[in-house]
């Protein structure tokens, strides 16, 4: 073999011997040019990367660290006197019943439309992989309320479930049927869990994508083996989808606990509309509001969202440490290089 | 020596650091610039103004206010999350609109309002000897309101407790319509309120009364002083409903929400007003002052069975307070002050003042535009003739200026329904009422000082 021949750095040459780098040829540049190379290519990592890293520092890091100063104080955002309060907010955190209790409802309402959600998304996904006529069109009508903004769907549900006007009562009216009130307790959180049903199209449109990826060699050799269509789904359909719905669930969890959607299906998105919110709906982040906006104890409400940062960060970890075992990959994310790699069923 | 040294990746982070931070730091600095004029490069100013949608409705009423004042409008839709936050940032908009009743204290005792007293003295359109009394809600001298500087005014106003009733819905329950002169009692209006509600199944089809229009906290405030006492403390630092004349205001409140006859903490309107229901046939009584006659008058057929009568009373103090006084102020890091007060002169005391006083949406808050009040149809005289009657009995209810309605209505409306659903005594509601409401007064005087 030629010395011209490429050869990777560091890897032995046909002779046995350790390649060197390539060096510059005769009439190539020298040290200097080596030098510009490399620099240009760290100008353009900077150029490239620049944007990103001055958007993350205004945008995240200052607001966070400024957020985590103010959970220190008792500021209200616009007086002079606030003052350095140490940890006193975050003990009001962990003691004050009513912040508690919101913090309870947002567990319960995660708890109940995270699997909700999860399993209508994946049913769907489902029904749409079936091949039947219209396919496509019944996909796009399904994904569609996943594509209206969240104010938009919680409008929409307000102007449904209006007491007076809505559309709900008025179908109850026609069966003589009396109406209720839908949008205050008890049947305001119904309201609240339909509408993040709503938007299960999202989850759908995430399964169906996984689905497609399972490979279909392997339910024509189930079907050989005699498989029914049960034991297909859950012994290769869940297994391989499991990443894609472990997926799902982390970020499920991450928006149901941020859930703003009670304010914006109350009566108006403002200080005095915290107060019309149904207790059944007065989750953490609408906690969280009135402590900021209403009642001005900026400070306060700091050290409430990062408490919630916290407790998404534990959240999550439990999580992963619940799914091992339940999640399988065809390839692990975490390789080991003495063990043979990973098969189907992580065995 | 390899060039990448001079710019290692821990140096470009700390430079990106410093510069976004910079980048902050400026625009914050350009929040607090002085009284630099807003331009467009065109010459025009611009004047940032947060006010309602329907202020100017379309584009067309948009731009003739424009030309009527010579500037550029930057109309930011208001939005007290939004203005509190700007606040906080330090680049306020130009020209607020706010409630002068229970805004002002809040925000002059953070010294965020601009002092208007100057501008009134050398002003020939606003003058301080024109201003409705209604405009001392917008005053405060730090201690209490209706006194001190001015630092808005109020576009309108009502006297909020007064009432409006359907005449159609009294016949047909074969009951007096209340007196044009003579105030009823919050008893004989309660009394009224459970007569004229209308069950169907067990559930309300027709209110007989809503008891409140502009919230509970501040209807709380008036009954309590026409029953002789005040909420609030001397020093506005703390509220006592357990005082025997809040207590009585406070067990009336609970009374009416048990009855379930209208809208309450516990049954709140959805429309969150009065103005479709009672339009619907669906309210005998509303409790909104003169202002609502402007949508009355709108529709014939309503004004036809519509009248208007004075505040009910709790004890022997005929008062009569409005709890709104909705207007404009200029927050003290506005950059354009001499456009704000130019528009200052032209919406309160030009053409757009004189088409208010003369729509029946409120009374004027400059009394030399009294005579423009619309008194053509019998429902308008009689409207007029009973808010005529009820000026006198006019006086401000100083507010606090530690908290804002909204945690104070917060409060109410996390306790009330508990102790209704419980049926707590009134002194025990009154007890929690106080113990939460003062703990967030007290955060509210640490800040302030």
């Amino acid at each position: 073999m030629s010395t011209e021949q490429i050869t990777a750095p560091g890897a032995p040459s046909p002779s046995g011997e350790t390649a060197a780098r390539p060096g510059p040829r005769a009439g190539a540049p020298t040290g200097r040019g080596r030098g510009s190379l490399t620099t240009r290519r760290a100008f353009s990592f900077y150029v490239f990367a620049g944007p990103w890293v001055l958007g993350f520092l205004a945008l995240t890091a200052f607001p966070l660290g400024y957020a985590l100063w103010l959970s220190l104080t008792n500021s209200d955002g616009l007086s002079n006197n606030s003052r350095f309060v140490g940890l006193a907010n975050y003990r009001e955190v962990l003691t004050d019943p009513e912040t508690l209790s919101s913090l309870a409802r947002t567990g319960v309402f995660t708890a109940i439309t995270v699997p909700l959600t999860l399993a209508a998304g994946l049913l769907l996904a489902v029904l749409v992989n079936q091949p039947i006529r219209a396919r496509g069109l019944f996909r796009t009508l399904l994904y569609l309320p996943a594509v209206v903004p969240p104010v938009g769907a919680a409008l929409t549900f307000k102007l449904i479930f209006d007491r007076d006007s809505g559309a709900a009562n008025g179908f109850l009216d026609a069966l003589n049927i009396d109406g209720v009130s839908w949008l205050m307790d008890p049947y305001a959180r119904w309201v609240l869990i339909t509408l993040t049903l709503w938007g299960a199209g999202n989850a759908m449109i995430v399964s169906l994508a996984g689905l497609q990826d399972v490979p279909k060699e392997l339910y024509e050799a189930a079907r050989i083996d005699g498989a029914n269509t049960w034991q297909t789904f859950t012994r290769i359909t869940l297994p391989l989808l499991s990443p894609v719905l472990f997926f799902q669930v982390i970020t499920g969890i991450i928006a149901a606990v941020q859930s703003f959607l009670p304010l914006l299906i109350s009566l108006d998105p403002t200080p005095r509309g915290v107060t019309s919110v149904p207790e059944g709906n007065y989750l953490f982040m609408i906690h969280v509001f009135a402590q900021y906006f209403a009642n001005g104890r900026y400070g306060y409400a700091s050290a409430m969202l990062w408490v919630l940062f916290l407790i998404i960060i534990a959240i999550t970890f439990l999580v992963f440490k619940l799914s091992k075992g339940a999640v399988f990959y065809a390839v692990d994310p975490e390789p080991d290089k003495t063990s043979r790699p990973r098969t189907l069923g992580g065995k | 020596m390899s060039t990448t040294t001079s710019l290692d990746r821990r140096r470009f982070l700390a430079v990106s650091a410093g510069t976004a931070l910079a980048a902050t730091g400026l625009s914050a600095c350009a929040g607090t610039a002085g009284n630099s004029t807003g331009g467009t490069g065109s010459g025009k100013t611009t004047l940032t103004v947060m006010t309602v949608q329907n202020e100017w409705p379309d584009k067309k009423a948009l731009k003739a206010a424009e030309e009527a004042l010579g500037m550029n409008l930057n109309v930011i839709i208001w939005d007290p999350t939004k203005l509190n936050a700007m606040l906080a940032a330090k680049n306020p908009p130009d020209v607020v609109r706010g409630f002068g009743a229970t805004e002002t204290p809040y925000f002059a005792a953070r010294g965020l309002m601009t002092d208007l007293d100057s501008y009134f003295a050398k002003s020939s359109v606003l003058k301080a000897s024109d201003l409705d009394p209604v405009n001392d809600v917008w005053r405060y001298d730090g201690k209490k309101q209706g006194a001190g500087p001015r630092y808005g005014m109020a576009k309108d106003y009502s006297q909020d407790s007064m009432f409006w009733y359907r005449t159609d819905l009294f016949e047909a329950a074969k009951l007096d319509a209340p007196s044009a002169t003579e105030p009823i009692s919050y008893d004989e209006w309660l009394d009224l309120g459970k007569k004229l509600v209308k069950r169907r199944l067990g559930k309300v089809k027709v209110y007989g009364l809503n008891a409140t229009g502009m919230g509970v906290f501040p209807q709380l405030m008036g009954m309590t002083a026409s029953a002789g006492g005040s909420l609030f403390a001397e020093d506005l630092a703390t509220v006592d409903f357990s005082s025997p004349e809040a207590l009585k205001a406070l067990q009336w409140y609970l009374d009416y929400a048990k009855a379930d006859i209208g809208p309450s903490v516990s049954n709140p309107n959805p429309d969150g007003w009065d103005g479709p229901t009672y339009q619907a046939n669906r309210m005998a009584m509303s409790c909104n002052g003169y202002w609502f006659g402007g949508l009355i008058g709108g529709d014939p057929k309503l004004a036809a069975v519509s009248r208007f009568a004075p505040a009910p009373q709790l004890g022997s103090h005929r008062v009569s307070s409005c709890f709104g006084a909705t207007g404009f102020w200029i927050p003290r890091d506005a950059k354009n002050k001499e456009a704000s007060w130019k528009f200052f002169e032209w919406y309160f005391g030009g053409k757009p003042a004189q088409e208010r006083a003369a729509s029946g949406w409120g009374i004027p808050s400059l009394t030399s535009l009294r005579s423009k009040m619309p008194q053509t149809s019998a429902f308008q005289k009689q409207a007029f003739q009973v808010q005529e009657q009820e000026l006198p009995h006019f006086s401000v209810l100083s507010f606090t200026p530690y908290a804002q309605q909204a945690a104070l209505e917060g409060v109410l409306s996390k306790v009330l329904p508990g102790a209704l659903k419980s049926g707590t005594p009134a002194g025990k509601v009154a007890d929690t009422l106080n113990s939460r409401m003062n703990e967030q007064l007290a955060q509210g005087k640490e800040l302030v000082g």
